[in-house]
C-alpha cells in the first residue's frame, strides 16, 4: 500500500478535460499532506500525455484503448491499481468516469463515493463532501479502509493547478486485452448543421418549465430578437424537445456565453456545471426556492411565459 | 430474449428533504422511481417489441411500498416484476447491487437495463455495480439500444452531441440515459387492473456487502451567494430584464 | 272525389310509401338499438310529456336567435296544422262528399263553427308556413348565413361536405312550398259558390284561377302525392329531426350536468364485456346515436363554442352530430357497413378536435334538443387514453405528475401545504383535528405562486369571519375534475380513492372549495364513489358569512367599475350565479353585465385538461376575445373608475391575467379575485411581512 494518489485522466480527440487537471490539482494537495505521489493515469494513445503538473505519469497505450471502451479501460485501471494499491484512486463523474468508478468499487470491494465536490483530511483520514439528491443535500462521509474510490463532479478544482509539464512513462497494457466482448464501432458526431452553442454569445436556455415542445416555439422567438441561440437543460433535450447538441450540462455541453438568460430552468447540479461561469447569469422560475437562485446573478420569481412574452414586445 | 431491468426507489427531490442525524428523515420523504428508470424501463420495453422477450423487472423494496412502482412498469409492458424484500431505505447502492445481482442470476439474463444514476448514488450507481457482480460487460450513458442475436448495438453518449456507438456480445449492462423514445404514459386504468391481477415475486435479500462509507453530516448546502432579485410583475420583470441588457449592451 | 282508378292508385301509393317510411324508421331504430345501455332514466312518461310540452311551446329553441326562433315556431305550428290538413285533404279524397269548404255544407250534421275555424287556421298557417320556409331558405341558398357552415378544417363526412344537407334542405324546402301551394290550389278551385270567408287565401286564388273539377284532382295530387314520396324522405334525411327531436329531449340526461356518464355502461348484459369509452359509434350509448337524428344541424353549439370560435381549433360540436348519422345512414341505408369499424376519430371528429374541447358544456346547454355531443367527445378521449394514443406532452406531464404527486405541477406532496405555513396565524389541520369547514384549496391555488398571496387571503377572510375551518395538507389530491374530462378515467378513481381517505381521516361538517372544478366533481361525481358532502363554492361560503354579519364592510368599493365572469363549473354547470353578484352589490362596486353571463358565459379556455396542453390553436383565444367583451361592456373610459373583471376561480386568474397582457390592455382593465375586493371592503391587509428571499 501507498499513499499515492491516481488521478484517471480522461481524453478526446487528442484533448484532455478540464476535470483531468483540476483533480490532478487536487491530488497534488492531498500527497502533500500524505506524503505521497500524484499520478495522473493516462489511458489510451492519440494525446501528449506530459501536461499535467503529476508528480508522475503514467501512459498505458495498446490498439485496444485506441477509444474509449469501459471494459478495456476498465480492466487496465483494475489491474494498475491492484498492482501499485494507490490510497486514492480520483475520477471524473463523467461520462467515461461513471462508467467505470462504481465498477471498479464493486470489483475491489473498496469504498466509492460519487457526486464528490470536495475532499479534505481530517486526522489523517480523508473526508469527501458529496453533493447528492439533485443538490438538495451535502453528504460528509469518511470512506473505510486502505483504497479509496471517488467520482467529482467537474468544475470542483482549479484547473490551473493540475497544469504542468511531467514526463509521461509509457507502459503497455498490465492485462491482456483480448477476447473483449464490447467493441468500438464508430464515433458519433454532433449532428450536422446545427449550431455550436459554445460559440455562441447570448443563450436563452430553457428547462422543464417550458412544458411542452410547443412552447419552445416562444424561446425561439425571443433568442432571435435577442440575436441569441436556445440551449437547454437535460430533460428538454430528454423529451425530444431540442436536439442533443443545444443541451447544456454536465450530459451536455459546458458554455461561457455573455449572457445567459434561463426560462423554467431550477438549476439542478448536472446543469450548473455547464454554465455557472458565464458572465451574466439570469434566471426566471415559478419556484422562489429554485437552486438557480443561488448562482444566478439576477432572478426573478415569475411566469416564464409571461416574461417572455413581455419581453418580446418590449425589444 | 430475457430482458431484466433493475430499478431503484428513491427519496422524492420535489420535496424539501428533512434530515435525521447524519442521513436523510427517510420516514418524512416520499419515495419515487428514479427517473432514469423511466426512460431504461421504457428501452427494456423497445427492445422486447423489437425482438420479443420477456422483460422483468426487479428492485429493492427499501420501504415498502414499491408495489406500485412494479405496477407501473407491468403496465407499461414489462411482463414480471420482482421485489427484494429489503426493507431498509438506506441501504446503499452496493448494496442493492449485491442484492439485485443475486436476484438477476437467477433469471439467466441476456440484458439488463439500469438508470444511468440516481440522484442518491453516494457510493456510486448500481448499474455498472451489477455488472461487475455478474462479471458482464457495462456501457453507461446509453440513448439507444438495438439488439440482434447475441449482439447489442449501443449508442453511448459523451457530451454535447459527441458519443460513440459499440457493439457488445451479451450478455451485458446498459446504464441508460434516454430511450430511443420518450417514455409512454401508462393508463392508470391499466395499472390498476394491473395491480389487481398480477403477482409480484418477493425475494428474499441475499448477499451482504458494504459500500465502506461512515456518514459524518447531510445537510444542505450553505449558500454562499444568492441572485439579486428582481420584483414586480411578469411585465415589470420584462421591462427590468431588458433595461439590464440594454445598459450591458447586450440586446 | 277521386275516382275509383285514383282511390286504386292512391292506396297503392300509400301502402308503399308506408311501406318504405316503416323500412326507414325501423332502420334507424336498429342503428339505436345497437348503441350502449345509457344510464338509467326515471319516470320516462312524465319526461316524455314534459319534452312534448317544450316543444309544443318551443321552449328550447328561444335561449338564441330570437328572431330565427320565431320563424322556427311559425314552421312548426304550420307544419302540426299541416298534420291535420293533410289527412282532412285524404278524407276529401276517400270520402265522397267529405269536404270541408263552406263549413263542410254538404257534411250532415257538420260542427260548422269548428270547421270554420280550422278553415281560418288552416289557410293562415299555410302563408305563415310560405313565409318561414323562404325565409329559411333565402337564409341558406342567398343569404348564405355562416352559421349553417363549417370551417374548412373541420372533419366531415365527404357527403356533407359535397353538400348533402344542402340537397336535404333544398328538397324539403321546395316540397313545402309545392305541398302548400297545391293545396291551397286543390280548396281554392273547390269554391264553387265564391269567396269563402274563412279561407281568405284561398278565396284570393279562387278570384283569379275560378274553379275546375280537374284542377282540384290535379292540384290534390300534387298536394297528396308529394306527400307520399317525401314521408319515407323524411327518414332518410336531416329532417328525421321532426320526429325524433321531442324523443331526444324527453330522454335527455337527468343525472346532474356536472356528473359524466361512466366510462363503461352500469348496465351489465351478460356476456357483453365494455371496454372503457369509445372507439366505434356502436361504443357510444344508444341516446348518442338519437342524438344524431334528432340534430339538424342549426349549429346554435357550433355559434357558443370557444374552441369553434378559436379559428385554428378544428372542433364544431354540430359537425360531429351530422358525422356521425351520416356514418349511421352510410351503415343501415347504404351498403358500407365497414364503415362502423372505422375509428370516430376518422370519421366523427378528429383527435385534434377531441382534444380541443374545453367541456365547458355550452354546447350541451344550448342544444334545443338535449343533445350532448360533449359527452361524445370525453368518451373517445377515454378510450384513446386507455389504448395508449400518444397524448399532447403537456397533457402527459401533468397525468404523469398526477399519478405520483397529487398534482398537475410536479411539486411535491408536501409542498402544498408551504403557503400556510408561511401565514401569519396557524392554519389547521384538518385531518388531525376536528373542524367545521374543510377546505379543498386546489392545485392552482395552492401552487401557482401567482395565486398564492389570493389564497392566504381567503384564509385570512375566513379568520377574520370567525370561520372554523382547516386544510388537509398534503393529504389533499386534485380532486380530478379535469382529470376525468381529459379522459384519464383510472386516474380520476385513483385521484378519487386518495381523497375518500383523506376525507376519512378528517373531521368536518361541509366542504368550500376555491376552484369551480374541484367543487363540480366533489358535488356531484363524488357522491358516486360514496362521498356525500355538502359542498360549497367560498364565493357562497363569504356570502353566508356576510349574510351572518361575520364579515361586514367597511370601505364601500365605489371607486370601482367591475364586470363578473361566470366560471363554466361554477355557474353553467352549478347555477351558482348569485353569490358572486350579491357578494359584488354587498362591496358597493358598480356593477356591470357582460353580454354573455351566467348559463351563457363563454368559457375562458383552460377546462377539460386545456390548461395542460401544450399545443395552442393558433389565432384569438377564446380568454382574449372575453377581455375584449368586458372592455366593450364597460364602455369609453370615464378614466373616473378602476376596471376590474372579476374572477372567483383561479385558473381564470391565470388565464385573464394573461389575456389582458396579450391583448395590450393593461392599464385599461385588471383582473382580480373576489376575494381582493373582500379583503378591500372588510379592511384586511396583508401583513407587512417583507419575505424572506428565497433560501
Amino acid at each position: 500500500m501507498s499513499n499515492d494518489v491516481f488521478v484517471i485522466t480522461e481524453h478526446m480527440d487528442g484533448k484532455f478535460s478540464d476535470v483531468s487537471f483540476e483533480m490532478v490539482g487536487k491530488a497534488k494537495e492531498l500527497t502533500s499532506a500524505w506524503g505521497g505521489q500524484a499520478v495522473a493515469v493516462v489511458v489510451g494513445g492519440g494525446a501528449a500525455s506530459n501536461i499535467f503538473a503529476s508528480d508522475a505519469t503514467i501512459h498505458v497505450d495498446d490498439a485496444a484503448l485506441s477509444q474509449f471502451n469501459p471494459e478495456a479501460y476498465g480492466k487496465v485501471i483494475e489491474a494498475l491499481v491492484k498492482e501499485k494499491s494507490p490510497r486514492l484512486v480520483m475520477f471524473g463523474w463523467t461520462a467515461m468516469g461513471m462508467d467505470i468508478a462504481a465498477w471498479l468499487s464493486a470489483r475491489t470491494g473498496k469504498p466509492c463515493v460519487a457526486y464528490a465536490r470536495d475532499l479534505c483530511i481530517e486526522n489523517n483520514a480523508l473526508i469527501v463532501n458529496s453533493q447528492v439528491y439533485g443538490g438538495k443535500m451535502i453528504a460528509e462521509v469518511a470512506p473505510e479502509g486502505d483504497m479509496v474510490i471517488v467520482a467529482c463532479l467537474a468544475g470542483s478544482f482549479a484547473v490551473e493547478a493540475g497544469q504542468g509539464s511531467t514526463a509521461a512513462t509509457q507502459i503497455a497494457s498490465p492485462v491482456a486485452l483480448v477476447g473483449l466482448k464490447t467493441k468500438f464501432v464508430e464515433a458519433i458526431k454532433p449532428a450536422g448543421g446545427d449550431v455550436d452553442i459554445t460559440a455562441q454569445a447570448k443563450l436563452v436556455s430553457i428547462g422543464r418549465g417550458i412544458g411542452s415542445k410547443d412552447n419552445v416555439e416562444l424561446a425561439e422567438e425571443l433568442a432571435q430578437k435577442l440575436g441569441a441561440t436556445v440551449s437547454s437543460s437535460r430533460p428538454v433535450v430528454d423529451a425530444g424537445w431540442l436536439p442533443r447538441t443545444r443541451q447544456v450540462g454536465k450530459s451536455g455541453l459546458k458554455v461561457k456565453p455573455k449572457l445567459y438568460l434561463m426560462l423554467g430552468i431550477s438549476g439542478a447540479p448536472e446543469h450548473l456545471e455547464g454554465m455557472k461561469s458565464a458572465e451574466l447569469i439570469i434566471a426566471v422560475n415559478t419556484d422562489k426556492k429554485a437552486p438557480i437562485f443561488n448562482v444566478a446573478h439576477y432572478g426573478a420569481t415569475a411566469d416564464l411565459f409571461e416574461v417572455a412574452e413581455a419581453m418580446l414586445e418590449l425589444l | 430474449m430475457n430482458i431484466v431491468v433493475a430499478i431503484k426507489h428513491i427519496p422524492s427531490i420535489a420535496d424539501d428533504l428533512p434530515v435525521k442525524g447524519n442521513n436523510v428523515d427517510f420516514d418524512s420523504v416520499d419515495f419515487v422511481l428514479n427517473e432514469f428508470d423511466e426512460q431504461s424501463i421504457e428501452q427494456a420495453v423497445l427492445v422486447k417489441e423489437a425482438v420479443g422477450g420477456t422483460v422483468t423487472v426487479v428492485g429493492v423494496d427499501v420501504i415498502g411500498e414499491l408495489d406500485n412502482v412494479l405496477h407501473l412498469a407491468l403496465a407499461k409492458g414489462a411482463d414480471k416484476a420482482v421485489k427484494i424484500t429489503g426493507d431498509d431505505p438506506a441501504a446503499d447502492s452496493h448494496q442493492q447491487a449485491k442484492w439485485l445481482a443475486e436476484a438477476i442470476k437467477g433469471l439467466s439474463p441476456n440484458i439488463v437495463f439500469a438508470g444511468v444514476q440516481a440522484s442518491n448514488d453516494l457510493d456510486g450507481q448500481i448499474g455498472p455495480m451489477i455488472a461487475a457482480y455478474l462479471d458482464m460487460p457495462y456501457i453507461g450513458g446509453v440513448s439507444s439500444v438495438e439488439v440482434s442475436d447475441h449482439t447489442a448495438t449501443v449508442n453511448k453518449e459523451f457530451a454535447g452531441g459527441f458519443g460513440a456507438k459499440y457493439s457488445v456480445s451479451l450478455p451485458m449492462v446498459v446504464g441508460v440515459q434516454a430511450a430511443s423514445k420518450p417514455p409512454r404514459y401508462a393508463p392508470i386504468s391499466k395499472v390498476r387492473q394491473v395491480a389487481q391481477m398480477a403477482t409480484i415475486e418477493k425475494v428474499a435479500p441475499s448477499g451482504g456487502v458494504s459500500s465502506g462509507l461512515s456518514f459524518k453530516k447531510m445537510a444542505p448546502p450553505v449558500v454562499t451567494g444568492h441572485a439579486e432579485m428582481i420584483g414586480g410583475s411578469s411585465k415589470e420583470v420584462a421591462a427590468k430584464i431588458v433595461e439590464l441588457l440594454k445598459s450591458k449592451g447586450l440586446a | 272525389m277521386l275516382t275509383t282508378i285514383e282511390k286504386i292508385v292512391f292506396v297503392a301509393l300509400a301502402l308503399v310509401s308506408a311501406g318504405f317510411t316503416v323500412h326507414g324508421f325501423k332502420l334507424i331504430i336498429d342503428s339505436i338499438r345497437k348503441g350502449r345501455p345509457a344510464p338509467e332514466l326515471k319516470n320516462v312518461p312524465a319526461s316524455l310529456l314534459n319534452a312534448g310540452v317544450k316543444v309544443l311551446f318551443q321552449q328550447t329553441i328561444f335561449k338564441a336567435r330570437k328572431a330565427l326562433s320565431a320563424i322556427h315556431m311559425g314552421l312548426f305550428f304550420g307544419l302540426i296544422t299541416y298534420a291535420f290538413v293533410n289527412l282532412f285533404d285524404v278524407l276529401e279524397g276517400l270520402v265522397p262528399g267529405f269536404d270541408l269548404v263552406y263549413g263542410g255544407a254538404h257534411i250532415p250534421n257538420a260542427p260548422t263553427g269548428l270547421i270554420n275555424a280550422f278553415n281560418l287556421i288552416a289557410d293562415v298557417m299555410s302563408m305563415f308556413l310560405l313565409v318561414a320556409i323562404t325565409v329559411f331558405l333565402i337564409r341558406r341558398f342567398i343569404v348564405k348565413d355562416k352559421a349553417l357552415d363549417y370551417r374548412e378544417n373541420i372533419l366531415l363526412n365527404p357527403k356533407v361536405k359535397a353538400g348533402g344537407q344542402q340537397i336535404d334542405s333544398l328538397i324539403v324546402g321546395a316540397f313545402v312550398i309545392m305541398h302548400v301551394i297545391a293545396h291551397l290550389m286543390s280548396q281554392s278551385y273547390r269554391l264553387t259558390n265564391g269567396a269563402y270567408p274563412f279561407m281568405p287565401i284561398a278565396s284570393f286564388l279562387n278570384s283569379i284561377f275560378g274553379t275546375s273539377e280537374t284542377g282540384v284532382h290535379v292540384a290534390w295530387w300534387i298536394s297528396i302525392g308529394w306527400v307520399m314520396f317525401i314521408i319515407p324522405y323524411l327518414s332518410r334525411s336531416k329532417h328525421t329531426h321532426f320526429f325524433m327531436a321531442p324523443v331526444t329531449l324527453g330522454l335527455a340526461k337527468q343525472n346532474p350536468r356536472g356528473q359524466l356518464d361512466p366510462a363503461i355502461p352500469l348496465k351489465v348484459i351478460e356476456g357483453q364485456k365494455f371496454d372503457p369509452g369509445a372507439k366505434f359509434i356502436h361504443d357510444l350509448s344508444w341516446k348518442r346515436a338519437l342524438d344524431a337524428y334528432a340534430c339538424v344541424q342549426c349549429n346554435r353549439c357550433q355559434d357558443v363554442c370557444p374552441m369553434n370560435f378559436a379559428e385554428g381549433a378544428p372542433l364544431s360540436p354540430s359537425a360531429l352530430e351530422v358525422n356521425k348519422r351520416y356514418l349511421l345512414k352510410e351503415a343501415t341505408f347504404g351498403s358500407h357497413p365497414d364503415r362502423l369499424l372505422l375509428p370516430l376519430t376518422e370519421t366523427v371528429i378528429s383527435a385534434e378536435a377531441v382534444w380541443s374541447c374545453t367541456t365547458c358544456h355550452a354546447c350541451v346547454s344550448i342544444c334545443p334538443v338535449g343533445n350532448e355531443p360533449m359527452a361524445d367527445i370525453v368518451d373517445i378521449r377515454r378510450r384513446m387514453i386507455v389504448d395508449g394514443a400518444e397524448l399532447d406532452s403537456g397533457v402527459q406531464n401533468a397525468l404523469q405528475s398526477l399519478a405520483t404527486n397529487g398534482n398537475w405541477m410536479s411539486k411535491g406532496k408536501r409542498l402544498r401545504g408551504r403557503w400556510a405555513k408561511e401565514m401569519e396565524f396557524p392554519v389547521k389541520n384538518a385531518t388531525e383535528e376536528p373542524v367545521e369547514h374543510l377546505w379543498f384549496v386546489g392545485d392552482t391555488a395552492s401552487f401557482d405562486e401567482r395565486v398564492i398571496p389570493n389564497t392566504k387571503m381567503v384564509a385570512r377572510i375566513f379568520q377574520q369571519g370567525g370561520l372554523d375551518f382547516g386544510i388537509m395538507y398534503q393529504n389533499e389530491s386534485n380532486a380530478g375534475n379535469d382529470v376525468r374530462r381529459v379522459g384519464e378515467e383510472g386516474l380520476f378513481e385513483q385521484l378519487v380513492e386518495q381523497n375518500m381517505q383523506a376525507f376519512g381521516k378528517a373531521q368536518f361538517k361541509q366542504i368550500v372549495t376555491t376552484d369551480p372544478h374541484s367543487f363540480n366533481t366533489l358535488k356531484n361525481e363524488y357522491p358516486q364513489f360514496g362521498g356525500k358532502f355538502e359542498v360549497k363554492h367560498y364565493t357562497m361560503t363569504l356570502l353566508k358569512l356576510f349574510e351572518e354579519g361575520k364579515l361586514t364592510v367597511k370601505n364601500k368599493l365605489s371607486n370601482y367599475k367591475v364586470t363578473f365572469h361566470d366560471p363554466c363549473y361554477l355557474g353553467r354547470y352549478n347555477g351558482g350565479f348569485t353569490a358572486p353578484r350579491k357578494l359584488l352589490e354587498m362591496l358597493g362596486v358598480e356593477f356591470v353585465e357582460m353580454p354573455r353571463n351566467c348559463e351563457n358565459s363563454f368559457c375562458c379556455g383552460a377546462g377539460g385538461g386545456q390548461i395542460w396542453m401544450g399545443k395552442v390553436a393558433p389565432g384569438e383565444r377564446p380568454a382574449e376575445n372575453r377581455i375584449k367583451e368586458a372592455l366593450t361592456t364597460f364602455g369609453e373610459s370615464t378614466n373616473e373608475k378602476t376596471q376590474l373583471f372579476i374572477v372567483t376561480c383561479p385558473k381564470d386568474m391565470v388565464m385573464y391575467s394573461d389575456a389582458v397582457k396579450t391583448t395590450g390592455n393593461e392599464g385599461k382593465i385588471e383582473v382580480r379575485d373576489i376575494i381582493q375586493l373582500v379583503a378591500e371592503a372588510v379592511g384586511v391587509e396583508e401583513p407587512v411581512v417583507a419575505e424572506a428571499v428565497a433560501a
